[in-house]
């Protein structure tokens, strides 16, 4: 190792950015592996699998999501001086997409995806500047049916990734800003409880609150935030008092939802959460994220963005989902620890037996046995098999090129 | 299930928050126990004394599932933690302070300002607001020898009694926020730990409010 003093200021390690990961063999493979479990569970629902590119226009972006979120991106120019950055989360090339090229339908639209997504974090943060996302996204389905099927769909890709002890907090994007509606409150105070919501200040919330004169019910909901979770049962405790006919939509839909999620047999891991914090700009309806206990992030969130498809040209409803697979990695592994991969078994060969050896490596790869051959001849067997360094089989001349006798031996070794 | 990780900020507001997590019964704390320990267990709960500006980190991260802080320290913090409860002690003020004898302490800015201090974010975005224009200068430590040795025209600082600013002959020119500590959380824990972070929001706020109105009685 050389001493700080003998490096140049300012040097990154080995010239890898802050941010960023190196993924090498066996946590490579296993995250791939859970991405394509995800990929699989959502195309056994009739998910078709599509690809978007790594780079949008900034206006592309800006006109989904708004400019706010746009210094979280990594921007640059391109040599024609037209600005572009690096996707920071994909629904929106998938919004693109389906305005521009499959507006014709026909509807309802399954489309899934898989891929990086770049955010410009600040330096030392811990945090992950790029990072794998695997999502969905239902687009032309306006019914709560459709919500449904996201969220049980997401729990059921963590689960088959492996993924242990999740929980789905289910809420509505429209409880919130409509219970801040009925209660009376004039535009700043709205907006001033929105913010303080936004950042996830209750003490603000509180004091916003305060210097208003919001009605009983309302006030009591928006003071017991946090504690707004639990089953169906909450929803009747919430209704009571409330008089705006926003929030009471919202409460009769996520009533209806929780009757669908319990269809698809999954209400055991679904809390209802009124107190969900999620972007009210973006969000129009029932929204969701995923936790486990062996994670302090969300492993996966998403919910319903009516709004977002008639920025580019085609007012279609969609909801849709996303999750985060460096995240899903992180929560198995904290529980279960790193598991080493299986080693590719060896086959090494005598100096006359090289073409015995291929034709044994031939025949494990055929029966999906991983094995690598030895480049040169070495020792005095014939045909040898290793597995994970120890162990090895001796094969007689008889038995060259017998996969079966080669697999026999190394299964007799093992036990 | 097991018990909550819990950071607890070293430094001034250490022992208060040691003597609000005993008197809500949340814990039985011996605050001296951790100049040995850095990590102490309390029945199911462990808690960890870490300095200040990391208890929002390790309550972002999820390497603890609460924590208690003061407000500054979160103004200056990017970190994306819920605040669940204002615990009421550690008052202090953070205040754009400059030398009694400057055109500053007489109410005239000059065209662009040199601030020292310890709290950038806050400076920018408190400058911001103002449309002034300001040279931020961060420092770590005694903000107040800057403006005695011509580094800055004044400084943003915390004060609780005001004492170091007088005695730097400095005056206080406006109020920037007023800080208490707080009782964080981690997104994630909120929802999985929902009950046992709540038990203890609930304790503390209790407690808190109770000494609140000892204090105006």
């Amino acid at each position: 190792m050389t001493g700080l003093d003998a490096l140049p200021p300012g040097a990154s390690v080995r010239g890898r950015a802050d941010g960023f990961a190196d993924y090498l063999v066996g946590p490579a493979g296993r995250r791939r592996e859970l991405t394509d479990r995800f990929i699989e569970t959502f195309e056994a629902w009739g998910y078709g699998f599509m690809v978007t590119p790594l780079i949008e226009p900034l206006d592309t972006i800006a006109a989904g999501v708004g400019g706010a979120r746009q210094s979280a991106l990594f921007r640059f120019m391109d040599s024609d001086g037209a600005l572009l950055a690096l996707v920071g989360e994909r629904t929106v090339s998938v919004a693109r997409v389906v305005a521009t090229q499959l507006h014709a339908g026909p509807f309802p639209l399954r489309l899934c995806y898989a891929g990086s997504v770049l955010r410009n974090q600040a330096l030392n943060a811990g945090r992950r500047r790029e990072s794998l996302q695997a999502g969905c996204e239902l687009v032309g389905a306006g019914g709560l049916a459709a919500d449904a099927e996201c969220i049980a769909l997401a729990a059921a890709a963590l689960e088959r990734g492996g993924v242990e002890h999740i929980q789905v907090d289910v809420g509505h994007a429209d409880f919130i800003p409509g219970l801040l509606d009925s209660a009376g409150l004039d535009a700043n105070a709205r907006e001033e409880v929105l913010a303080a919501l936004a950042r996830r200040d209750l003490v603000a919330v509180e004091s916003a609150l305060e210097g208003t004169d919001a009605a009983d019910a309302e006030r009591r909901l928006l003071l017991a935030f946090p504690t707004l979770r639990g089953g169906r049962e909450i929803l009747d405790t919430a209704a009571g008092g409330l008089r705006g006919a926003r929030p009471q939509r919202a409460l009769q839909e996520l009533a209806q939802l929780w009757d669908l999620l319990d269809a698809h047999d999954i209400t055991d891991r679904v809390h209802l959460d009124l107190g969900a914090v999620r972007d009210w700009d973006y969000y129009t309806g029932p929204t969701f994220e995923v936790f486990s206990v062996d994670s302090g992030f969300a492993l996966g969130s998403g919910g319903r963005y009516d709004a977002l498809l008639s920025r580019f040209g085609a007012a279609l409803p969609a909801t849709g989902f996303v999750l985060h697979v460096d995240r899903c990695h992180d929560s198995i592994v904290r529980r279960a620890g790193a598991v080493a991969a299986p080693a590719p078994l060896q086959v090494s060969w005598a100096s006359d037996a090289h073409a015995a050896a291929l034709e044994l490596a031939r025949g494990l790869r055929h029966r999906g046995v991983a094995c690598s051959c030895d480049l040169a001849a070495g020792g005095d067997g014939d045909v040898r098999v290793t597995a994970s360094g120890a162990r090895w089989s001796h094969l007689g001349r008889d038995q060259q090129g017998s996969v079966d006798a080669a697999l026999a031996a190394l299964v007799a070794q093992a036990s | 299930m097991t018990g909550l990780r819990i950071a607890l900020p070293g430094g001034t507001l250490f022992e208060s928050a040691c003597n609000l997590l005993n008197a809500a019964g949340v814990a039985r704390l011996d605050p001296a126990r951790f100049d040995r320990e850095l990590s102490i267990r309390d029945g199911d709960d462990v808690y960890v004394k870490v300095r200040p500006t990391d208890v929002p980190v390790y309550v972002e991260m999820g390497g603890c599932e609460c924590g208690i802080v003061g407000k500054d320290v979160l103004w200056e913090s990017s970190r994306e933690c819920y605040e669940l409860a204002d615990l009421g002690f550690g008052r202090c003020r953070l205040v754009l302070a400059a030398p009694r004898d400057s055109p500053l302490a007489r109410g005239v800015w000059p065209q662009a300002l040199r601030v020292a201090t310890k709290y950038p974010i806050s400076a920018r975005r408190f400058f911001a607001a103002r449309s002034l224009n300001v040279v931020v200068i961060r420092l770590h430590g005694s903000v107040e020898l800057a403006p005695l040795t011509g580094l800055a025209d004044c400084v943003l600082d915390i004060t609780a009694t005001g004492r170091t600013l007088a005695a730097n002959n400095l005056v206080e020119i406006a109020e920037a926020g007023t800080s208490t500590a707080r009782l964080i959380a981690n997104h994630a824990a909120l929802k999985t730990r929902n009950e046992s972070v709540g038990a203890i929001a609930v304790a503390l706020r209790r407690v808190a409010a109770e000494r609140l109105t000892a204090g105006a009685a």
